[in-house]
This record gives structure tokens, sequence and C-alpha cells, in this order.
């Protein structure tokens, strides 16, 4: 329900404009909600899938959110399907793939994995320059992201210039 | 009058006109800052999706630039909390108050307030909301008064100014008019016609003025025509009368005959005078009357005139009062005498039961004054001047007064030709009778051919 996203956003405008520092699962849950809105500033390769894929690769604390929000929202019209991988091989295809900040794996076997047409994101500082598409970092106690052209566009996608507007921009 | 109303006229076209005005200037500012607020909206829509308060801002403070008229600027999220604000250097306090009473535009005060609603797929993520201040409008609204004034003034000095002169134009013409017929009903003069070209009102007014006029002199000169044809006509068989009288007199001398005819006589030489009047009325009118000028001394006249008096009056006793003895005038001896007789015999008959009437004469400077007192019945100070008109007779009831009341009118006429005057006083008995005749001898007048005068 819309109701239920207000609701959600209203707690983290909150959220946002105090000084507290956040808790990991206020912060799970603002990072879910940008993940899914990123998904209306990236031009996608029309996928022969029915439905819009989001991939987790191991725990992450963004997954429970992220499901909540896929049960009622779509992607252009495709119902949203969270896939949990346990390891780089498990990688199937995805339309997302998010790597959870305490991943093991090294990032370029993911990376591979990964493959065209699939959007990275990543929650680890450094990891931006390390060629992941988006990255969520904190910033003066806010949440914020680094966005790295290169991979998206060797990813073969195209994000829109007001989504990269608020981005830190990683040109590697 | 007119400058009255067109004050008025121009005050309301001038207010309609500025009401107007600054209605068209306040929605022309309304839509642009609403299209301000709905570009502010759009570009609002990600930041507060991603929460970036500064990309929000940074949007607000081009405003700094874009619009100078933008005192407040402010994003709020959907909580109505602040998402980001700017605002102008001079800026006072925010009052968020007036974008949360629904209305999207808001005349208030000195200011313009306008929200918009940022809507994200049919979800309201918060309010953009501009207050805009309005100066440029006073400063519009002042020229505006201003130059509504200078109108106000131009107008009233200009319809002053054509209410002047088409005022005049029309009085001009009127007064004229008002100004020639005072000179006729004062002189008595018909004869003048006034020329007027226009082709509105008034001129049909003096049109049918001249024809009236017209018409008077019409019947004026049927009426003067009349008393001369019918003096001459009655004149003739009267002088046929009083002929075969004397002759009777001459023959007739038993009683009471002779008495008989002595009467009818009397009677005929009265009806005489008085046609004879007529007939010099009817000539002065129709200036025909002619006067003879000769050389002759004055005291003889009045001597003469005395003696032929004092002859048939048996009640009167006409006293000289000396004064003149050898001054020789150039005038018509024939005329002054009849003033002279006219006088005296108006003397006579205005103080029944009197025997006494007053004949002074002296030198005055450059003319001759004459003065014929009695001791009658006087004459109303309003009717002094009154007495000189044409068939003008006493108002005094108390005495009954023979004639047609001509003689003083003829007397006037002759006078005043002479370059004399002649007037009457009211004496504490009776009335005194002056009149004056200029010893020089350039003063005596007669008609031309074609002069009517009176």
């Amino acid at each position: 329900m819309l109701k239920r996203i207000s609701f959600i956003v209203l707690l983290f405008c909150l959220a946002g404009s105090s000084a507290v520092a956040q808790t990991t699962e206020q912060e799970a849950d603002l990072k879910a909600v940008f993940l899914y809105n990123f998904t209306k500033y990236i031009d996608w390769e029309p996928s022969t899938e029915n439905d819009f894929i989001i991939g987790i690769i191991g725990n992450a604390a963004i997954e429970k959110p992220i499901s909540e929000i896929a049960k009622t929202n779509t992607v252009n019209n495709k119902n949203i399907v969270i896939r949990h991988f346990n390891n780089p091989e498990e990688i199937g295809a995805c339309n997302i793939l998010f790597i959870p900040y305490g991943t093991t794996y090294p990032i370029s076997s993911i990376l591979d994995k990964a493959g065209h047409g699939v959007l990275t994101v990543s929650e680890k500082p450094g990891m931006g320059n390390q060629g992941t598409a988006f990255n969520f970092v904190i910033k003066e106690n806010k949440l914020k992201f680094e966005a790295n052209l290169k991979a998206i566009s060797d990813a073969g996608l195209k994000a829109s210039s007001q989504l990269l507007k608020l981005a830190i921009i990683i040109n590697n | 009058m007119q400058v009255f109303t067109s004050i008025i006229v121009v005050s309301i076209f001038a207010g309609i006109f500025i009401a107007t005005d600054i209605k068209d200037y306040k929605t022309r500012k309304a839509n642009s800052v609403a299209s301000i607020a709905h570009i502010i909206s759009a570009n609002s829509i990600t930041p507060l999706l991603f929460q970036d308060n500064n990309e929000a801002k940074k949007i607000l403070t081009e405003l700094k630039n874009t619009s100078p008229d933008i005192v407040n600027a402010v994003i709020i999220d959907s909580a109505a909390k602040i998402f980001a604000i700017y605002s102008r250097v001079d800026a006072g306090p925010l009052e968020i108050s007036h974008f949360l009473n629904g209305k999207t535009t808001e005349f208030s005060g000195k200011q313009l307030f306008v929200s918009e609603n940022i809507m994200n797929e049919k979800q309201l993520m918060g309010k953009v909301l501009l207050e805009v201040d309005l100066s440029e409008l006073e400063a519009i609204k002042k020229s505006r008064y201003e130059m509504a004034v200078i109108l106000l003034l131009a107008a009233a000095v200009l319809s002053f100014l054509i209410a002047s002169i088409v005022q005049r134009y029309i009085s001009r013409r009127l007064l004229y008019l008002v100004d020639k017929m005072k000179q006729v009903s004062v002189t008595g003069n018909y004869n003048t016609t006034i020329v007027d070209n226009g082709k509105d009102e008034i001129g049909t007014l003096i049109r049918v003025y001249n024809n009236l006029m017209e018409q008077v002199r019409e019947s004026q000169h049927k009426k003067d025509e009349f008393i001369g044809i019918a003096s001459h006509e009655l004149k003739t068989p009267l002088t046929s009368i009083k002929g075969y009288l004397d002759l009777l007199n001459t023959m007739e001398e038993r009683q009471p005959n002779k008495q008989f005819v002595q009467k009818a006589s009397d009677s005929v030489t009265k009806l005489e005078r008085l046609i004879k009047d007529l007939l010099d009325v009817s000539k002065i009118q129709s200036g025909q009357l002619q006067l003879n000028i000769k050389e002759f001394n004055i005291d003889e006249l009045i001597n003469e005139t005395i003696n032929s008096f004092q002859m048939v009056s048996e009640s009167h006793t006409i006293v000289k009062e000396d004064g003149l003895h050898y001054e020789q005038v150039l005038a018509d001896r024939q005329r002054i005498e009849q003033v002279l007789i006219n006088l005296l015999s108006n003397a006579i008959k205005y103080s029944p039961g009197e025997n006494k009437v007053l004949v002074k004469s002296k030198r005055d400077g450059d003319h001759l004054l004459i003065q014929v007192r009695d001791y009658g019945i006087g004459i109303a100070k309003d009717e002094l001047s009154e007495i000189f008109e044409r068939f003008y007779r006493t108002k005094d009831s108390s005495v009954h007064i023979s004639g047609f009341g001509l003689g003083l009118y003829i007397c006037r006429d002759i006078i005043t030709r002479h370059g004399g005057t002649i007037w009457a006083t009211k004496e504490p008995k009776g009335s005194s009778f002056y009149f004056t005749l200029p010893i020089q001898q350039n003063s005596v007048t007669n008609p031309s051919s074609n002069n009517s005068n009176n």
C-alpha cells in the first residue's frame, strides 16, 4: 500500500533531519527505499524475464525491508522478486545485485558473475572504487551513495542525471 | 458644471482602468510565480526521494539570481517539516501558516504566497512554498495614481477651457441679443435687426426676434401713418368750421347767440390745438419735423407770450421775474413759443383755484435757463420723467385734465433738437418746469431725411 510507503518515508524523513545517529535497522530500511527508488532512474535493458529480480549475495540487513517493498511495488509493471544467493557461483539472472557490508567473497569474483545488464549495489566504503555501480556511504550522518560511472556503463546501463546529481561521482 | 462632470467621469474611468491594470498585474505575477513553483516542484522530487537537502537548497538558492522579488522559498516534506529553505537577505520571519490554509495563491498585505504540491506518481511528497514581495506592485500603483491625478487635473483644466470657450460662444450671442433688446426697449427704436448666421437654436431665436421686430415696425409705421392721415383729414373740415364760426362771430351781435357762437369757437380752437399736436407728433415720429432757425430776442418772445396768455387767462396772473434783457438766440421762434405756451397752459391747467404763475429767466454760463412755476397740485416724484412720454397723462385722479398728453413730448423733442434740456421738479406746492437753450450756434439740430429718432 502506498500509505505504508508514505509512512516509511515519513519515518525516514524524520530520521533524516535529526542529528541522532542512525541505527542499523533504520539505515537498512532507508537503503531499501533508496534501492527501490534507484530503479526509477535507471534505463534497464529489455529483459525476457517476467519479473524484476533483486539478488542479494550473503546476509544483508536490507533483505527484510526490501522484501516488504517488493510485496506492494513494481518496477516497470513487473513484480519484484528477491533472490538470495549464498555464494558467487549461485548468482543467477537478476537486475540488481546487492552486495552486503559483511561480504567475504572477493569483489572481482562477484562482479564477474554479475555480468551485463546488472546493477551492482554495495554498502561498504571503498567498494565504489572497486567497481560497484552504486555504493551506499554515510556522510555527515546522512545516507549518501557513490556512483561509479564506468561500472554503470560497463554494465550496459544508463543512469538519469537527476539521480547522478545527488550521487558522489566516481570516475575511474 | 461641465468641469465637475468631466472630473467625475475621468475619475471613474481612471479608477476602473487602474483597478483592471492592478488586477492584471496580480494575475500575471501569480502565474509566473506559479510556474517557478512548478519547476522547483518537478526538480524537488528526486532530492526528496533521496533526502538530499543540499541539492534541494541549491535549487532554491538559484532564485536569488532569477527572481529577486522572492523573499522566502521553502520546500517542506510530507510531514510539513522544512526540507530546504532560501531567504532573501532582507527577509522577515517566514509564516508557514499562510501555506497550510489550502490556497495555492494568496495575496496578503504586501506579499504574494504561492504554494504547489510536489507529486510523485500520485503521491504527495511535499510542497513548494514561495513568498513574493510585491513592492514592484506598490511602485506601479503609486505611479498609476500619480498619473491619474495628473490626468484629472488636466481633464479639469481642459474641460474648464472648453466649457468657457463654448459658453462664451453661446453666451456672447445671447448677451448680444439681450443687449440689443434692452436698447430697443429703452430707445423705442424698432428699426434695428440683429445679424447672426448661426444654424442652431440661437440663430432661430434671433431670426424670430427679427421677424417680430419687423412686425412691430410695421404696426408702428401704420399707426404713425394713421395719425398723420387722421389729423390731416380732421384738420380740413375743422378749418372750415372755424372759418364759418368766425364769420358768424363778427356777424352776430345778439345775445345769447353771440355767446353760443363764442363758446363753439372756443371749442373749435381747442380741437384745432389738439389736432395740431397730433400732427406734430406724427411729424416727429416720421422724422419730418423741421426747424426754422433764426436769430431773435428771447426776452421779447417771453414778454409777448405772457401778454397774449394774460389776455385770455382770467383766473391767473403770470408774473415775470427779471433776468434777461438783451440775449439773442439762434432758434426756431415759433417752436420756442410753442414750448412756452405749452408750459404756461399746463401751469394754469394744473393749478385750478390758484392765481399765480411764475416765469423766470437767467443766463447760466453758455446757455439760457427758463423756468415756469405753478402752485398747483404738483407732480409725484416717480412721474417727473414719465410726463415727457407720449400720451402720458397724470395718474392723479383728483383733477380732470383734458388733452391727449402730447404737449410735453413735443416740447422735449423741440428743446432737445435745439441742443437744450427740459425737465421738471417738485416744489413744496406745485411744480417747476425748466428748459435750457444753448447760446452757441452749432448746437441746433435738424433732422436729415432718413434719420428717425425720438
